[in-house]
């Protein structure tokens, strides 16, 4: 097959789909469970699954750190992981619009199976749809993901409580701000790449040192300071930040700077939030530390039993204040 | 000690005997959201009182301007080119979103010259940038009328309502015992203009944006007040200059004259506007679009006049946080992260 761009005859079922099924997908995704028929046949381990699925549209779907592919794999990965689940098994479902580039879908392919390689997950279905010009943008994606729950593990947003230790696994807001810089519309550039990367290694390695974990939320869109709100909601407390103690890397705070943005609702796409007892916190930490995509963990702030429902920020200058509510629309398609 | 630990110590020891307070108050929007963001006023002694006045473009800008705009866009064609803030403003009968829903378009641009390649790459349509701000965003909306006249561009124009801050002082004067003056709009400036209003009884500090530089100008104002006479010191030396910007003053002098302007709030404050001289008169949309006089009727519930001249608070407004919050504007001071409404609400009372 030697098309340069995707047309709306690879979409039809006819030969030029199983072309571009054997040159794109199966090249890059082989493996024993990838399926040629109706549905991928599977064997499971007794015991809880966990099941999730995620949509991916960002635009571009190129930009510094990734790609659409990488991405999503990274989020449905990721939301399993949060569960304490390993990720076992992806299916992928594309949308392209006619005219995409073929090596721009290889591209993308190659990244999703390299991602895949690295979280210890098989791609076993998948599905190519072509839409016409300008129906969709470029190309969208849907993964949907099993992954087997590991006994010792029982997180849920739900799980937090007073005397918790807050502990994010890397410095915030890389995704959201590199997405923003990649769009062109602020005239700004700085060297930032995004976090973007599978966190099952990283989840896996805290639950070696410790079951005592009572939250784990993937920070992706709304970023860090959405999901403490959430779980504020959630489990019915409040919680206390430390500013200071909030990794942001300097181009990060510095392009926030500039455009009046916090880095605590800049999207993450390979950020961890945890909740766990005080006393457990260092050594989660030191685990994360030692993981790749996880060096600069840290613990941010607790959980208090007043202030339900609500995150507190104790200030660079030794006061407090309100962490603001997300809302509105800061950036649409960041995933 | 360090800065920030001496300006607290000066800032906490300060007690009156008269039971009076010291009235403070904050002129830039940026400078509210700051000390909101730091939790100053928790640290604040009952006897300072901050206000947050009307230093924010969004806040100040009138009704009647958003009913201009949504004129231009739904009844004359054109295309409006627009700080973000301003899209969700309410105008008398709708915002500028509203308008949009209505068909018309409304572009979102980060500065004016965003707004001439804009106008540039559309040669069809008639592009209005919608200019609002003070000394510090009118130059480069000089700047971007000179670079569409050196075009030749005949389809880009200006909808201006920019504002400059000196007489808004007089008209604010008694409002507070002292202003913390806005660090940006005096980088621009300078302070000559600070000088002559100690001279008129107006005192003040320019004030930078740190929390150093921010809690430094509240201890040299207490520090200051106590002598009982007026006073200026610029406390943001490391960018602010006594001259200003000569070149950002004389492309605003070559572009705009001073002009007799609107402020929601404050009424019509003489010489407090910059309108565009009569030889760049082709690019002042109300000229060539021959827009009438409007003037627009704000919500009778809304309390922004007040706020922003620090009369109430705006907890003090009986919509606020009810039927007016960010996502729900009925006044500007709700809308722009820089109004004193939308800081109160989103930081709350801790």
């Amino acid at each position: 097959m030697t098309d340069k761009f995707v047309t709306l005859a690879h979409g039809a079922g006819g030969k030029q789909t199983s072309e571009l099924i054997d040159r794109v997908f199966k090249e890059h995704f082989a493996n024993p469970d990838l399926t040629a028929d109706d549905a991928a046949v599977l064997s499971m381990e007794k015991g809880k699954i966990a099941f999730t699925t995620d949509g991916f549209i960002v635009s571009p779907y190129e930009f510094a750190g990734g790609n659409i592919g990488k991405l999503s794999i990274c989020g449905t990965v990721n939301d399993l992981s949060c569960m304490g689940a390993k990720p076992l098994y992806l299916s992928c479902a594309f949308v392209i619009e006619e005219g995409f580039p073929m090596d721009k879908l290889e591209e993308i392919a190659a990244a999703m199976a390299k991602t895949a390689k690295e979280a210890g997950v098989e791609i076993c279905a998948g599905d190519t749809k072509v839409a016409g010009k300008g129906q969709v943008d470029g190309v969208f994606i849907t993964t949907t993901g099993i992954g087997r729950i590991m006994d010792n593990a029982n997180t849920s947003g739900k799980l937090a409580k007073a005397g918790d230790a807050v502990i994010v696994s890397g410095d915030i807001g890389r995704h959201g701000c590199t997405i923003l810089l990649a769009r062109d519309e602020f005239g700004i550039e700085a060297d930032v790449t995004s976090d973007c990367a599978p966190l099952w290694a990283n989840v896996k390695a805290m639950f070696d040192v410790t079951n005592d974990i009572h939250v784990i939320r993937d920070a992706t869109r709304g970023g860090v300071g959405t999901v403490l709100y959430e779980i504020a909601g959630q489990s019915g407390v409040g919680i206390t930040l430390d500013a200071e103690k909030i990794p942001v890397a300097d181009e990060v705070k510095g392009v926030c700077g500039m455009l009046g943005l916090e880095p605590l609702y800049l999207a993450c796409e390979g950020r961890l939030v945890i909740f766990a007892p005080k006393d457990k916190a260092e050594d989660i930490v030191s685990a994360l530390r030692k993981c790749k995509n996880s060096e600069n963990a840290a613990v941010i702030g607790e959980v208090t039993e007043d202030n339900a429902g609500r995150v507190v920020m104790k200030t660079e200058i030794g006061s407090q204040t309100l962490l603001p509510q997300p809302g509105g629309e800061l950036l649409p398609r960041i995933c | 000690m360090n800065t920030i630990e001496n300006a607290k110590e000066i800032i906490s020891s300060y007690k009156r005997e008269d039971g009076k307070k010291l009235r403070i108050m904050e002129v830039c929007g940026t400078h509210t959201h700051e000390i909101f963001r730091l939790g100053i006023r928790k640290l604040l002694p009952e006897s300072v009182e901050l206000i947050s006045g009307p230093g924010c473009p969004v806040c100040v800008t009138p009704i009647g301007f958003i009913d201009e705009a949504c004129m231009l866009a739904l009844e004359k064609g054109a295309e409006i080119c627009t700080f973000g803030d301003l899209i969700r403003v309410p105008g008398t009968e709708m915002s500028l979103a509203g308008a949009r829903s209505k068909g018309a378009v409304i572009k979102t641009v980060y500065s004016p010259l965003d707004a001439v390649s804009y106008a540039e790459s559309h040669r069809d349509e008639q592009v209005v940038f919608l200019a609002v701000g003070f000394e510090t965003t009118t130059p480069s909306a000089c700047l971007a009328v000179e670079k569409a006249k050196k075009l030749g561009l005949e389809n880009f124009s200006i909808l201006g309502a920019n504002k400059t801050m000196p007489n808004a002082y007089k008209a604010l004067e008694g409002s507070a015992d002292a202003f913390l003056y806005p660090g940006h709009v005096n980088a621009i400036t300078g302070t000559a203009v600070c000088e002559e209003l100690v001279k008129k009884g107006v005192s003040g500090v320019v004030t930078g944006f740190t929390a150093a530089e921010l809690l430094t100008a509240l201890a040299v104002t207490i520090e200051l007040s106590q002598r009982g006479e007026p006073f200026f010191r610029n406390c943001y030396p490391r960018v602010v200059k006594p001259e200003g910007n000569p070149a950002a003053i004389k492309l605003m002098e070559k572009v705009m004259t001073p002009c007799d302007s609107e402020w929601r709030g404050l009424g019509i404050i003489p010489m407090s506007g910059m309108i565009l001289r009569d030889e760049y008169a082709d690019f002042d949309a109300r000229k060539k679009f021959a827009l009438p006089k409007i003037t627009g009727k704000p919500n009778p519930a809304c309390r922004c006049g007040d706020v922003l001249q620090g009369k109430c608070k705006p907890s003090d407004c009986k919509v606020f946080g009810k039927v007016c919050t960010p996502l729900h504007p009925i006044g500007a001071c709700m809308v722009s992260n820089e109004g004193a409404c939308s800081a109160y609400y989103q930081y709350g009372n801790l």
